[in-house]
């Protein structure tokens, strides 16, 4: 819930917006960051759903490559979850 | 030789050779690089990398849950929270076991949306969470939310916990990893008063393991030449003022509060909840919602964890009755918590 991936945006239509990571496009809002230093092509970190910072390629690069391995973890046990609703114990 | 031997060859000669170090992350995804990279193994053996309190869903108060549970339970009530919420144990079950309507989202404005298409139903939102939760929810009240659209706020403010904790001599921390996206919010100058106050250094990193290391690196010899100050690995995210208009947007919606911690206890000013001119929109006001008194979770030493004061291998619970499909305490839970993390990383 806390994990924040940056994104490239490719529609600005403050204070939302449209942006991209991995060929997923999410509508995001972007009223966390001044109008004025958003450009389509930006990269931002967003977290549950909001750009919260401006980075440079690169940067968002090198996040993302730290994350691909958190996030394949966490579809895996999201799967896992699925298929054992049954053995749930919560509760 | 490649850069993460270096690092690696770096941090060993700026550990002196008796002293044992305790530096503490405060991150769940931080928690998260060090232990799938098996960064610890690499580490000597007197340099300790403890797991701090990272977790949000970890530290929600069993009342707060409660709570959720019986709003849910209402014909006319609809809840909504984050999906590791769901599925976190109390006394009542958790909300997914036992909750009646209930709904889980990945954003603050998808809550916007499910009040607008059920406008016979008032929508309560669960909103838990550090900085970077809290920013959001607050995103939503500046742009305006529905009628039927409530908070119920659990938000907690990280740089309070993490005082605690240096007041703590137990813990014995020597040095601390800022956590990435809370300082893009908060700033590096807001972790000044662990350097400026009690002499610890605090450097804010990102995820990457290598990015991680030097932030370790530069805890560690700022310990060796005794020049204690902030330090920034994370520049290319994390500002020194932070995320100005984020902070602007939240403290007009939220002010300090007097919280619960679960497993923990009470912490003045360690939360936040809806100033008193948005309490219209408090579901804990306007429901009336009452403090459930928290009851311990046998065995489970969850708020050691937490503190730092124990691994999640400490507990007799782990591995044998507490595991990610059948948590026991709220650490096991969440991918952000010790316990989780640990159980998968063996
Ligand atoms: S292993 Fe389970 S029971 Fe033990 S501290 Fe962690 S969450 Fe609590």
């Amino acid at each position: 819930m806390c994990v924040g991936v940056p994104m490239q945006l490719t529609e600005i239509n403050y204070p939302s917006g449209v942006a991209e990571a991995k060929g997923v496009k999410r509508t995001i809002g972007l009223q966390l960051l001044p109008e004025g230093v958003l450009e389509i092509g930006d990269h931002v970190i967003v977290h549950v759903g909001f750009a919260i910072e401006k980075v440079d390629k690169k940067m968002a690069d090198e996040i993302w490559e730290a994350l691909e391995e958190v996030l394949q973890m966490m579809d895996e046990e999201e799967e896992e979850r699925a298929r054992g609703l049954s053995s749930d114990g919560d509760g | 030789m490649n850069k993460t031997d270096d690092i690696i060859r770096h941090i060993h000669s700026l550990v002196p050779g008796d002293k044992k170090i305790r530096i503490m992350n405060v991150c769940g995804s931080h928690e998260h690089t060090i232990a799938f990279s098996g960064m610890r193994s690499l580490m000597p053996e007197n340099l300790e990398i403890i797991p701090g309190p990272g977790c949000p869903v970890c530290v929600c108060p069993e009342s707060d849950i409660i709570n959720a549970i019986n709003l849910s339970q209402r014909d006319d009530v609809i809840l909504v929270t984050y999906g590791d919420m769901l599925r976190v144990p109390s006394k009542e079950g958790s909300i997914r076991a036992q909750g009646g309507n209930y709904r889980m989202v990945s954003s603050p404005q998808e809550c916007i949306q499910i009040a607008d298409s059920h406008r016979d139903k008032k929508i309560i939102f669960f909103s838990i969470g550090f900085e970077t939760t809290t920013a959001p929810t607050a995103a939503i009240l500046e742009s305006g939310i529905p009628e039927n659209l409530y908070i119920l706020s659990s938000h907690r403010l990280t740089p309070t916990i993490m005082e605690i904790l240096v007041k703590d001599a137990e813990i014995g921390i020597d040095g601390f990893i800022a956590p990435g996206h809370v300082s893009a919010i908060v700033g590096a100058n807001a972790w000044n008063v662990f350097s400026e106050q009690y002499g610890i250094p605090t450097v804010v990193a990102g995820f990457q393991a290598d990015n991680l290391m030097l932030g370790i690196a530069e805890i560690l010899r700022q310990l060796k030449y005794g020049e204690t100050k902030t330090g920034n690995v994370y520049a290319g995210v994390v500002k020194p003022e932070g995320n100005v208009q984020a902070q602007k947007i939240m403290d007009r919606f939220f002010e300090v509060s007097d919280v619960n911690w679960r497993g923990i206890g009470h912490i003045p000013g360690s939360g936040l909840e809806l100033r008193e001119e948005y309490s219209g929109k408090d579901a804990r006001k306007v429901f009336d919602l009452q403090e459930i008194k928290e009851s311990a979770i046998p065995g489970c030493i969850c708020g050691n964890v937490i503190l730092g004061k124990a691994y999640p291998a400490d507990c007799k619970l782990f591995t044998k009755v507490c595991s990610p499909n059948s948590p026991k305490g709220p650490c096991m839970v969440s991918g952000e918590g010790a316990c989780n993390i640990w159980y998968k990383t063996g």
